[in-house]
């Protein structure tokens, strides 16, 4: 049955501005169901969210990298995106800032480590 | 490791104390319980720290007669150490709270520490709008704040289900009246909308 496919559809399309101003998101195929429902589940809704709900979501979501890679491209480096790009975006929001932060931390250490462990396996 | 995580039940000092990391409240109706939890838990901390200071203010005497370099290499390494043990209380707390969690909010604690966008696909859609490819930092750091994002509109969300007296599986409604209010506190990026300045 088509009907939950209308069903997305006619709220894209009464949806005010969260999915954008064109109606074509309905039409993309769905990037990030599964795992959108698993982090819905974990920020503190039901096992088993409503897929319309994570339809809104995943516009959403999509709607916002589209937004910050816009953005970036337009500030420091025209045209690429680099991270200082993206930290500057996100100076203001304290949430955002220390979560990019602690990321790139945590990053640089895991290579370091991994780094470190493959020197100890080839050194002899 | 940090979590960002609702800050709705803290007070604004706990946010500037450790930005990064705050404990994490499951379920709406847990709510109160965390909130008392993290207010006596706040109390012994900030109680170290007074002590910590105390005993700072002391070794600055000490040292007041010493070349100011010396002391500029000095308070940093203070901080620092400062910061590890506000660290490994944190970690402390943590553990106690993970450890008297019921096996559905352990449930939902792993679902919020595992969740992630996957990378490809992030990858994917940027380098759609860029035309050009981007590092894997990029990557890492976009997927991260999405997933920030996310939870700050399912957050908001169950903040209005709740005002209205529904049930938690969040509909579209709840989540449209989530964006309206993220919108008018501008924490969703809008660029379609120009202000002209002089009308």
């Amino acid at each position: 049955m088509t009907e939950e496919e209308d069903e997305v559809g006619f709220d894209e399309d009464l949806d005010d501005g969260a999915g954008g101003a064109d109606g074509n998101h309905g039409k993309r195929k769905r990037l990030f169901s599964k795992e959108l429902r698993c982090m819905m589940y974990g920020f503190g809704d039901d096992q088993n969210p409503y897929t319309e709900s994570v339809d809104i979501l995943e516009d959403l979501v999509i709607e916002f990298v589209t937004e910050m890679t816009h953005k970036a491209m337009s500030i420091g480096r025209q045209g690429r995106v680099q991270v200082e790009d993206i930290v500057f975006l996100i100076r203001k929001d304290p949430r955002k800032f220390a979560r990019v932060k602690d990321l790139l931390t945590m990053n640089e250490e895991l290579k370091r480590a991994r780094k470190a462990f493959d020197e100890a396996n080839y050194g002899s | 490791m940090a979590d960002p995580a609702r800050i709705k039940t803290e007070s604004n000092s706990e946010k500037s104390l450790a930005a990064r990391e705050s404990p994490k409240t499951e379920d709406i109706e847990e709510v109160p319980v965390t909130s008392d939890a993290d207010t006596e838990s706040k109390d012994p901390s900030s109680q170290s720290l007074k002590q910590d200071s105390v005993a700072g203010d002391d070794e600055d005497e000490g040292t007041s007669d010493q070349p100011a370099s010396k002391k500029l290499k000095v308070e940093p390494e203070k901080k620092k150490e400062k910061r590890q043990k506000v660290d490994e209380d944190e970690i402390q707390k943590m553990q106690v709270l993970v450890s008297s969690f019921s096996e559905e909010q352990l449930n939902r604690y792993e679902m919020y520490r595992r969740s992630a966008f996957p990378k490809a696909a992030i990858k994917r859609l940027i380098q759609s709008i860029t035309g050009s490819s981007v590092s894997q930092n990029v990557v890492i750091a976009m997927s991260g704040i999405s997933k920030v994002f996310a939870g700050e509109i399912v957050e908001e969300a169950l903040d209005v289900c709740e005002k209205w007296g529904d049930t938690p599986p969040l509909q579209p409604k709840h989540m449209r009246e989530a964006v309206r209010r993220l919108k008018s506190r501008e924490q969703i990026p809008n660029t379609k909308h120009k202000n002209i300045l002089f009308h």
